[in-house]
Formats: structure tokens, C-alpha cells, sequence
């Protein structure tokens, strides 16, 4: 169960929860060099503007946003999801977003209610 | 937002939780040193195991279950999650685990079904 971006699962929009996620990074940190006194304040806003952007849409669904942020230094990083849910009304999305010196991966999460 | 410990909110018991997942890892990592041909096959199992696991504890929650697996280098990371949910009855769970070459970080979360 690797990583995946899951297609249009019943009313949950992967493409623009992804759209809106992508920019919520570039928000925060489009143009910033890793820095490690900030990158806690930065996954922190990263997942709070993201998740407040999803919740004003005002549709019925429940949110988890999640984001990592990594030093780009050669180590490896691998992730995996996996949920039991109902698959015709929940969904999840996966932005992988890169510059010089960082990765940041934000997956969200939607359970309907 | 930063991650943290839930404590026990409503009917999610995040320690049984906490259980599923450490023996879940264990299973799955212990005593093995990082290699980038098998992390992948790691990830998928320690997932598969935990939700397994924890569907198996019959109770009414939609669950998911994310897990990283780190080489250590001394590079940086950070992990922050949020959530939008009823949170008298929801509730999540994220367990640390580390060995000499690699960090492990599992986060169940659990969605009561109405």
C-alpha cells in the first residue's frame, strides 16, 4: 500500500484539494531555504492554512492534513498510506512539492460524514 | 499544529491503538538495518499489519494509517497533522520507534462512523 493519488472518489475533488494544498505551501515556504529554527512554524501554518481553505468549502467531510517537511541531504525518506473507509465517498490526495534545499509531502485526508 | 500524542477522546483507546502499532513495527522492522530494496516492501507491511490489526479490534471507526521510514544521516524532519473531526469521538495515535540506521514514525487515525 504505497503511496498513491487516489482518483475521484464520490464527491471528494483530488484535483482541487491538490491545486489548493499546492498553494498553501507556496505560501509558506515558495522560496525559502531549509531552515531548522522555522520548519516547525512551517508545518504547523502549512496544515492549518490547508485545512482551514478545505473546511471553508463547506462540504461534508470530516479533514486530516498531514505534512512533512525534509533536508534535501541524500537520505531516504519512504512513506505509506493506507485506510479503511467507504471508497465510494472518501478519498485522499498527495502533493509532493521540492526547491534546492527541501521536500515537503502534505497528504490530506477526507472521511464523509 | 505540531504532532502529538492524543490522549484518550471518547471510545478511541489510544493506547490499545498504540499497541496494534508498536508490535505491528517490531513484526516488521525489528533487528534489520535501513536498505533501500526492502524499505519499500517495510512501509506497505507495517500498514497493511496495523489496519489489519486494528479492523480487527471490531470496533465502529474508519481508519488511516500513515508510516515513514527515515534513514539516519542527520538530515532533518518534520511531521505536523492536523484534523477536522468530532473530537469527542475521533482520535489518533502516532508512535515513534528508532534503531541504530533508521527512524520509523507510525500515525493511525480513527473516524467514528456515525
Amino acid at each position: 500500500m504505497e503511496e498513491y493519488t487516489s482518483g475521484d472518489d464520490g464527491n471528494f475533488n483530488t484535483d482541487e484539494t491538490s491545486v489548493l494544498v499546492k498553494e498553501c505551501i507556496e505560501g509558506v515556504i515558495g522560496g525559502t531555504d531549509y531552515n531548522q529554527n522555522k520548519v516547525n512554524l512551517w508545518t504547523a501554518n502549512i496544515v492549518e492554512h490547508s485545512l482551514t481553505h478545505l473546511v471553508k468549502q463547506g462540504r461534508p467531510f470530516k479533514y486530516i492534513v498531514n505534512c512533512t517537511i525534509m533536508q534535501k541531504s541524500g537520505a531516504g525518506l519512504h512513506t505509506a498510506n493506507s485506510c479503511y473507509w467507504d471508497t465510494t465517498t472518501d478519498g485522499s490526495c498527495t502533493v509532493r512539492w521540492e526547491n534546492r534545499t527541501m521536500y515537503c509531502v502534505v497528504s490530506v485526508f477526507a472521511v464523509s460524514m | 499544529m505540531e504532532e502529538y500524542h492524543n490522549g484518550s477522546e471518547g471510545s478511541f483507546s489510544s493506547e490499545e491503538a498504540e499497541n496494534v502499532v508498536k508490535e505491528g513495527i517490531e513484526s516488521v522492522l525489528g533487528g534489520d538495518d535501513y536498505s533501500q530494496t526492502h524499505v519499500n516492501k517495510w512501509t506497505a507491511g507495517i500498514v497493511e499489519r496495523c489496519l489489519t490489526q486494528l479492523v480487527k479490534l471490531g470496533k465502529p471507526y474508519k481508519y488511516i494509517v500513515t508510516c515513514s521510514v527515515m534513514q539516519k544521516t542527520g538530515a532533518g524532519l518534520h511531521t505536523a497533522n492536523s484534523c477536522y473531526w468530532d473530537t469527542s469521538m475521533d482520535g489518533s495515535c502516532t508512535v515513534r520507534w528508532e534503531n541504530r540506521t533508521m527512524y520509523c514514525v507510525v500515525s493511525v487515525f480513527a473516524v467514528s462512523i456515525a
